[in-house]
């Protein structure tokens, strides 16, 4: 596909392939996406509510979890209600958000209960593969409208010293931040701020880390009032 | 109908003395506040006049603030013309309370609490908002002529003037709370006030049922009064013990019956939307599934239309910058087919230079989707100093200098328009892909207005 974003080039690929459960209540979408993953990436399970999701992610023990923000059942909690279900195994299996809601807070609710990026579902099949790998080498993964979203979210004035660190984003980091949201690859963000691609992965960890554990109440506030984009 | 010029309607302002009566009078009259106050007070000193008509006003009319929440919900209507309107043109047949002395205000008075029932669909079509002034109004013109019967000599009464009032006193009190929940019920479901309503209610009663009482047993006597009123009471308390279950049965069956109205009401218009958009697409894109760049087409547009549906967000004010350029987008994607991805940050107000702003980034969304060919992404951001937009796609690129000098769409209608507008453009092309980036500070608007 040549819209292949140019990510391919940065990632990690680990040498063995990537075991994937795939979380989606629609199973056209799950059997399109699966037709779609490149073939180093095995689907070990599916499922389609959140009860179904928990016990699979549980056997199974995938290093991806493809994980639709809306899913029917448990408590109406959705993706993020499976990522709380699968807490002890946080530190092995990685969540990658998907979703067609435009919705922030949504997405933020996922990405704050510890998933490690957010795409979305009309993403071609090369890009979501390139993403699986990247969030299965520990790399987070930011789609234009995330980084959109945390500078909304954040302000895009950079840090004063006086401020909680969680609660700002750096100079640097908003650079990242802006640069993808203009629909850069990490590739291009790092030639574009003479940096290594390393560092901008880096960068765009630290944000990830502080869009979830900060406590900032305009966050929270932010994303309860947007109800578009 | 009535052709009284159009005023501003009547309502107690907030510039105020006492209860902002006469500035709200003067502001309606269109006389100055100072004549309205003088007036107002030699009035009172004719007999109290002025103080009556001042407690009235000051009873009736709605402060500014209320008057506003009544205009939103039905838009310009002043005052005059429904108070002016024949209100008592209507007679009503079969009304028990013609018991009142037939004088000239009788038949008003009479018509008045029938209105304010809204029983009369000439009344609730156009009156409702004014029953309680109309029905005060003929209240009082009935009482201004008892007296002025009075002081022709005809002999009315007490004995059967203090009950009838009192009948329909007690009416009008119920039918207007009647009225009242009515018009509630319609407009939203929050009964706040109920605990008033009931109690005005019991009053109305209380007032009917002395009145029928004295009425009937035709006495003064306490305590032939009292034995009846008792025994009336005790009629009535069983009347209401065997027919409260029925009662309840059919309130419930009504809100039941409300609800569902409601869920169909919704239910109709999400279904009307889906027939309207969606199953008008789907039967496109089956139409044109050979056609890979229709389908993808349509599908996007679909998908915005659905969105904007969805997650539309009715409080938010529209025609903002935001909204312009994801405008300018969906028409470039329907266009020429390729998506354009916009990402928002922050918002500004349109003015004359953000516009051309929108229009430079609509030719620079154009140039990138053409030549691109792929998904083009669009970046905004607007902040109180500035608003920043960058177009990028991922095209093979091309030199500036490439372009031939009588081809305008980058030169005049980005690169110029920018510059004319005080704001900055830059084109950035590779053999990557091509970003054009335009900037506009926002006092560049000010510049603009002097030119």
């Amino acid at each position: 596909m040549n819209t292949i974003q140019g990510t391919a080039a940065g990632s990690t690929r680990p040498a063995n392939s990537v075991r994937v459960v795939i979380v989606d209540d629609h199973a056209i979408f799950r059997s399109g996406l699966k037709a779609d993953l490149d073939s180093s990436i095995q689907v070990v399970g599916e499922a389609a509510t959140v009860e179904q999701a928990i016990a699979v992610i549980a056997q199974q023990r995938p290093d991806v979890v493809l994980l639709d923000v809306h899913l029917p059942g448990g408590l109406g909690g959705g993706g993020r209600e499976v990522i709380a279900g699968s807490a002890p195994l946080l530190s092995t299996t990685r969540f990658l958000a998907l979703s067609v809601s435009d919705a922030a807070e949504d997405v933020v609710a996922v990405i704050r209960a510890g998933a490690r990026g957010y795409v979305t579902k009309t993403i071609s099949g090369a890009e979501i593969t390139d993403a699986v790998f990247r969030v299965a080498g520990g790399d987070a993964v930011f789609s234009p409208r995330l980084a959109g979203f945390v500078l909304d979210a954040f302000g895009t004035a950079p840090a004063d010293i006086a401020d909680d660190e969680l609660d700002r984003l750096s100079a640097r980091e908003l650079e990242v931040m802006r640069l993808i949201a203009r629909g850069y690859s990490y590739k291009e963000v790092a030639k574009e701020l003479f940096i290594s691609i390393k560092t901008v992965e880096t960068h765009v960890s630290a944000v990830l880390r502080k869009l979830q554990l900060s406590s900032r109440h305009e966050l929270t506030k932010w994303a309860a009032e947007r109800r578009l984009l | 109908m009535t052709t009284l010029p159009v005023r501003p309607p009547l309502a107690r302002s907030s510039d105020r003395v006492i209860a902002g009566v006469c500035s709200g009078l003067a502001a309606h009259l269109g006389w100055p506040v100072r004549n309205v106050r003088v007036g107002m007070v030699l009035a009172a000193f004719a007999g109290g006049a002025g103080l009556v008509f001042y407690a009235w006003l000051w009873i009736m009319v709605p402060t500014a603030d209320e008057a506003a929440r009544r205009n939103a919900r039905r838009p310009a209507s002043p005052i005059a013309p429904a108070v002016s309107q024949p209100a008592q043109g209507q007679t009503l047949q079969g009304q028990p309370m013609r018991e009142a002395p037939s004088d000239g205000g009788t038949s008003a008075g009479a018509a008045g609490p029938a209105d304010g029932a809204a029983e009369s669909p000439w009344f609730r079509v156009r009156g409702m908002r004014y029953g309680k002034e109309i029905l005060l109004g003929c209240g009082l013109l009935l009482v201004a002529g008892i007296m002025i019967a009075q002081m022709l000599g005809v002999d009315v009464s007490l004995g059967t003037l203090i009950p009838a009032a009192a009948v329909l006193g007690g009416a009008s009190i119920a039918w207007m709370q009647l009225d009242e929940t009515r018009r509630a019920g319609l407009v939203d479901k929050t009964k706040a006030d109920q605990a008033g309503g009931w109690g005005r209610l019991a009053a109305g009663l209380a007032l009917v049922v002395a009145g029928v009482l004295v009425m009937v047993s035709g006495s003064g006597s306490w305590e032939q009064t009292w034995l009846a009123l008792l025994a009336s009471v005790a009629v009535l308390g069983g009347v209401v013990l065997v027919l409260l279950p029925w009662a309840l049965k059919f309130w419930r069956d009504l809100e039941t019956e409300r609800a569902g109205r409601i869920r169909e009401t919704e239910r109709a218009e999400i279904a009307a939307h889906l027939h309207d958009s969606v199953l008008q697409t789907l039967a496109l894109i089956q139409r044109r599934a050979g056609n890979e760049h229709d389908v993808v087409r349509l599908a996007r547009a679909q998908e915005r239309e659905l969105r904007g549906w969805l997650f539309q967000d009715p409080g938010r004010e529209s025609g903002q910058l935001s909204d312009r350029i994801k405008a300018v987008a969906a028409e470039v994607e329907d266009l020429l087919g390729n998506p354009v991805e916009v990402v928002t940050v922050g918002d500004a107000a349109m003015t004359e230079a953000h516009e051309a702003l929108v229009q430079a980034s609509r030719e620079a969304m154009l140039n990138a989707s053409r030549h691109g060919g792929g998904t083009v992404s669009v970046y905004l951001e607007a902040s109180e100093g500035q608003a920043e937009i960058f177009i990028k796609d991922r095209g093979p690129g091309f030199q500036l200098g490439d372009v031939p000098a009588d081809r305008l769409g980058i030169r005049e209608s980005i690169i110029g328009r920018m510059k004319r507008h005080g704001g900055s453009a830059a084109i950035l092309s590779t053999g990557d892909g091509t970003e054009v980036r335009l900037g506009l500070p926002a006092a560049a608007e000010h510049v603009e207005g002097k030119s």
